[in-house]
């Protein structure tokens, strides 16, 4: 490595200003001392039941924070979960006067979890706006169902509850602390949440789920977790919440309301944030109880809610925290340049692949096995066979080569040997293990890393957020692990060393240009540590000192026991780099070889290459002849 | 019998409004890729209107058509200029969010305007029955269905038959080839998000009339209405009409026989049932998504 480049290799800059990081704790401090100190200081039940109802409210934001802000979810049915947790706490209330109501409130949440792990089952297989309107329909089905199962939850007639016992002096503070005690698990809970495995494959869900689950994230248990932690202690905080109401019925509890107050405390805070939930929590609900207690009421709570919903998605997507954030980082690096100009590195070593290392004396094995197999694979995208009976090995060892003309079915093929869209039949063999009816992630988890040929990096996270990403085998105990710094963090940096992106750590995937979004993409799939490596075009739309920086890496790489197959245009890297090389048109195999057979391979030649082609050497070779 | 077929003709004439409705939902969905959350707070807007033409000068509902769908249509252009289109590029998500505040705004204005109170259209023939045999069959419901279907043809021609139809249909299928070859694809966004809208306005004429109906029963209609779109394949117009019949044979056979209580948990029950049976999602086919541009 020369010293330039070692120099920028170090200019990784801080995330945030240590400033504003320290003001937003000192600010946080403050406002949790104000909370925990009003009781006392005030014994005005005005406040303190505004208060109560802004940490529901914050409760309830924050568990939504982790499905809809991490995973990109949106749920429109939160409220039920406080529903339920309240109809769950009045049910057994009523039914076991002499037991203590707050004894039922853990029970509350356990329901939620339950319903939740239940809902999500279905809900969580349907994406994006479906999901939504899933949550709606389910909000109004458990509506519907506590409305007419009257001997269980009263109908419309409701249930009353308990009048609290305690001492008048100390109003309403079992809840109130109650609800404090609640918020600050939820919390917690996030916030560990988004530093773990967890956190960051939740993360690359809401960004391509498509591409997550070829990165070894298990969707439907990583984000049936998340709906869970979403809802157990938002039941709990509804269960608390229909205590102090001590008067509960499904109209009032099942309100679409009730989930749209949640979804817009989220909203304005900032749903990727952490405080952002709480503190839109306290915007929201106060304003609700002005426009209900000084403004007229119910029709004007709708048209607060809905109006407040049009601005914040027309004008303020991000909430209001981030706005700050972003407002308060401009202010401090007014000025200074970016690292957009920065050079690439031009690498490190590979410790961590090198050391676990075994390497293979590849001379003596003269007939290696076929690490990959594809047998008789088709697809067809209605009357169209885009691969129509493909069959081909990849041994174990080599730099497998696909070419084809353009359509002929290269990156469907891809696809269909990742799982990114199922094949309608055939067989596909990993290391003598058929993966052909296995998720993608449970591919990914057997060695198999894979390339796009317009790059899937998670666009919203850091480049090192998005190498820690890949998750190389599914363990709870891996789940809980911190991503964002310690071993993963440094294994991480040590590939984007080796890659030369490691400058650009703390960028935004977004802002890195194709070829740089290309060597990203080769570092997170490293990071799976798999022992197939395709690549769809890795040459493609990048500048030649990349090209061969390129090929360099796929050259070493292969040393260390990486087996690769490559799909490129570029005839020169392809036959330089690769052998055996396949051809594929219309679907199928048409013909296999080393580089100088394909070259010469007449139906190659007619098909693809054309009559024109001369590869240098070959070039040169007749031009000796000529002179001679 | 006699009580099973009654039911099922009737079933038929509300399953034609729905169809109507559901079309203009589909039909927006398809063309722009936005479900319109505030569907049904625009068919309460069109009882609402209807009401007052009544009320105020005497106008049959049914004739009121004719004002409420080109005053919906209005509104919904409008509304697409000022709200939708900026977001266009948004997730789908986002525009979910935006016409959910819709609805909740809509439903505020109207219990501002005309009150929370319960209304109802009744026109002279609304207590008046046609005699079939045994078979009973309400006026406003004969007239409702049969002009619901009259305007559902109406939309239909126009998709099909005119250059503006082709015109969506090319911006639904391609939206940038559509651009090259000269079709203005704000202004059919547009147009369509108002012949959308307008369908749900017509809508609200006929059931206004047939139903009594507060600001709050937007929630109830859109239920139904995703429901019935999620049944017959969302963008898929023909599907919504087959599944509307179906529905509203669904909805009024568990109404007579079970009870009315819970035939309002109809649309949820298929929301899910959908799901089950089709994993991949309420949204059609999964397409090739390998090729998003970065």
């Amino acid at each position: 490595m020369s010293a330039p480049d070692a120099a920028t290799a170090e200019v990784a800059p801080p995330r945030r200003g240590r400033s504003t990081i320290w003001l937003g704790r000192g600010l946080v401090a403050v406002a949790a001392v104000l909370l925990l100190a009003y009781p006392m200081l005030s014994d005005d039940l005005y406040y303190q039941n505004m208060i109560i109802f802004s940490l529901v409210f914050a409760i309830a934001a924050s568990g939504l924070s982790i499905i809809t802000g991490l995973a990109g979810y949106v749920s429109l049915g939160q409220g039920a979960f406080i529903g339920l947790g309240g109809f769950t706490v009045g049910i057994l209330a009523t039914r076991h006067p002499d037991t203590s109501v707050w004894l039922w409130v853990p029970l509350a949440g356990v329901v939620a979890g339950l319903v939740a792990l239940v809902l999500g089952a279905v809900a969580l297989r349907a994406s994006g706006p479906s999901f939504v309107i899933i949550t709606v329909a389910f909000l109004f089905l458990v509506q519907v169902i506590a409305i007419n199962w009257r001997s269980l939850t009263g109908g419309t007639e409701g249930l009353s509850l308990p009048i609290p016992t305690w001492d008048v002096d100390i109003q309403n503070w079992p809840f109130y602390y109650t609800l404090v005690g609640i918020l600050a698990l939820q919390i917690l809970l996030s916030w560990w949440i988004r530093r773990t495995k967890l956190g960051t494959g939740l993360v690359a869900i809401r960004e391509d789920e498509t591409k997550a689950a070829t990165v070894g994230i298990n969707l439907p248990i990583e984000k049936m977790i998340a709906f869970v932690a979403s809802s157990v202690l938002v039941g709990m905080a509804g269960g608390v919440y229909g205590y102090y109401l001590t008067f509960i019925d499904p109209r009032g509890m099942f309100n679409i309301l009730l989930s749209v107050e949640t979804m817009l405390a989220l909203l304005v805070g900032g749903k990727a944030t952490l405080w952002g939930p709480v503190l839109g929590a306290f915007i929201v609900e106060p304003l609700n109880q002005y426009a209900n207690n000084n403004l007229g009421g119910g029709n004007t709570r709708l048209l607060l809610f809905g109006g407040m919903l049009i601005v914040i998605v027309l004008f303020l997507p991000n909430g209001v925290l981030p706005a700050v954030e972003s407002g308060l980082e401009r202010l401090r690096t007014r000025g200074r340049a970016g690292l957009v100009g920065a050079r690439i590195g031009t690498g490190g070593s590979l410790a961590s692949l090198t050391d676990r290392l075994s390497l293979a004396d590849r001379e003596a094995v003269v007939d290696p096995p076929p690490l990959l197999e594809i047998k008789d694979l088709r697809k067809a995208f209605g009357g169209l066979k885009a691969v129509d009976g493909a069959s081909f090995t990849v041994p174990e060892g080599s730099i497998t080569g696909l070419i084809g003309p353009n359509g002929s079915g290269k990156t469907t093929l891809f696809n269909l040997i990742d799982d990114t869209i199922h094949a309608d039949g055939g067989e596909i063999w990993l290391a003598g293990e058929r993966i052909d009816r296995l998720s993608p992630w449970a591919r990914a988890h057997r060695g198999l890393g894979r390339t796009f040929q317009i790059t899937r990096l998670f666009r919203e996270m850091t480049v090192l957020e998005n190498v820690v990403a890949p998750q190389r085998s599914f363990t709870w105990g891996q789940l809980g692990r911190i991503a964002v710094s310690g071993p993963e963090a440094r294994a991480a940096e040590e590939i984007l060393e080796y890659v030369g992106m490691r400058a650009f750590r703390d960028q935004k995937a977004a802002a890195l240009s194709f070829g740089q979004q290309k060597l990203v993409e080769l570092a997170q799939v490293l990071m799976l540590d798999p022992k197939l490596i395709l690549l769809d075009e890795p040459a493609g739309g990048i500048n030649p000192v990349l090209i061969d920086r390129m090929t360099e890496m796929i050259r070493e790489l292969n040393s260390y026991g990486k087996t690769f197959l490559i799909v490129e245009h570029n005839m020169p890297f392809v036959l330089g780099l690769c052998d055996p090389v396949h051809v594929l048109g219309r679907g199928r195999t048409m013909a296999s070889g080393t580089p100088a057979e394909i070259q010469k391979d007449p139906a190659v030649v007619d098909a693809y290459l054309g009559d024109d082609f001369v590869l240098e050497a070959a070039a040169t070779e007749r031009q000796e002849v000529r002179n001679r | 019998m006699t009580e099973l077929v009654q039911t099922l003709v009737l079933s038929l004439l509300v399953g034609g409004i729905y169809a109507l409705v559901a079309s203009g939902l589909t039909l927006i969905f398809g063309v722009m890729r936005v479900i319109n959350i505030a569907h049904g707070a625009f068919l309460i807007l069109g009882c609402f209107i209807t009401y007052t033409l009544w009320n105020q000068l005497g106008l049959d509902p049914l004739v009121g058509v004719v004002i409420t769908t080109p005053v919906v249509f209005a509104l919904g252009w409008v509304i697409y200029r000022l709200l939708v289109r900026p977001i266009r590029h948004a997730p789908m998500s986002s525009t979910v969010l935006l016409t959910f505040g819709l609805a909740l705004v809509t439903e505020g204005v109207m219990g501002l305007v005309w009150g929370n109170d319960s209304t109802s259209i009744r026109p002279s023939y609304v207590d008046q029955s046609f005699h079939l045999g045994s078979i009973f069959l309400p006026k406003a419901q004969v007239y409702g269905g049969m002009l619901a279907v009259l305007v559902l043809v109406g939309l239909w021609l126009i998709l099909t038959k005119t250059w503006l139809g082709r015109a969506i249909r090319a911006a639904a299928a391609n939206p940038s080839s559509a651009e090259l070859v000269g079709i203005k694809t704000t202004a059919v966004a547009a147009l369509v998000f108002g012949l959308g809208l307008a369908a749900a306005g017509a809508g609200g004429a006929i059931t206004g009339v047939l139903y009594p109906f507060v600001p709050g029963s937007h929630y109830l209609w859109i239920a139904r209405l995703l429901a019935i779109v999620v049944l017959g394949g969302l963008g898929s117009i023909e599907g919504a009409v087959l599944s509307a019949l179906v529905f509203g044979i669904a909805e009024t056979v568990t109404a007579v026989y079970i009870s009315p209580a819970w035939a309002t948990a109809v649309p949820y029950a298929i929301v899910f049932a959908v799901l089950l049976i089709r994993p991949q999602g309420l949204l059609g086919t999964r397409l090739r998504d390998d090729a998003v541009t970065a």
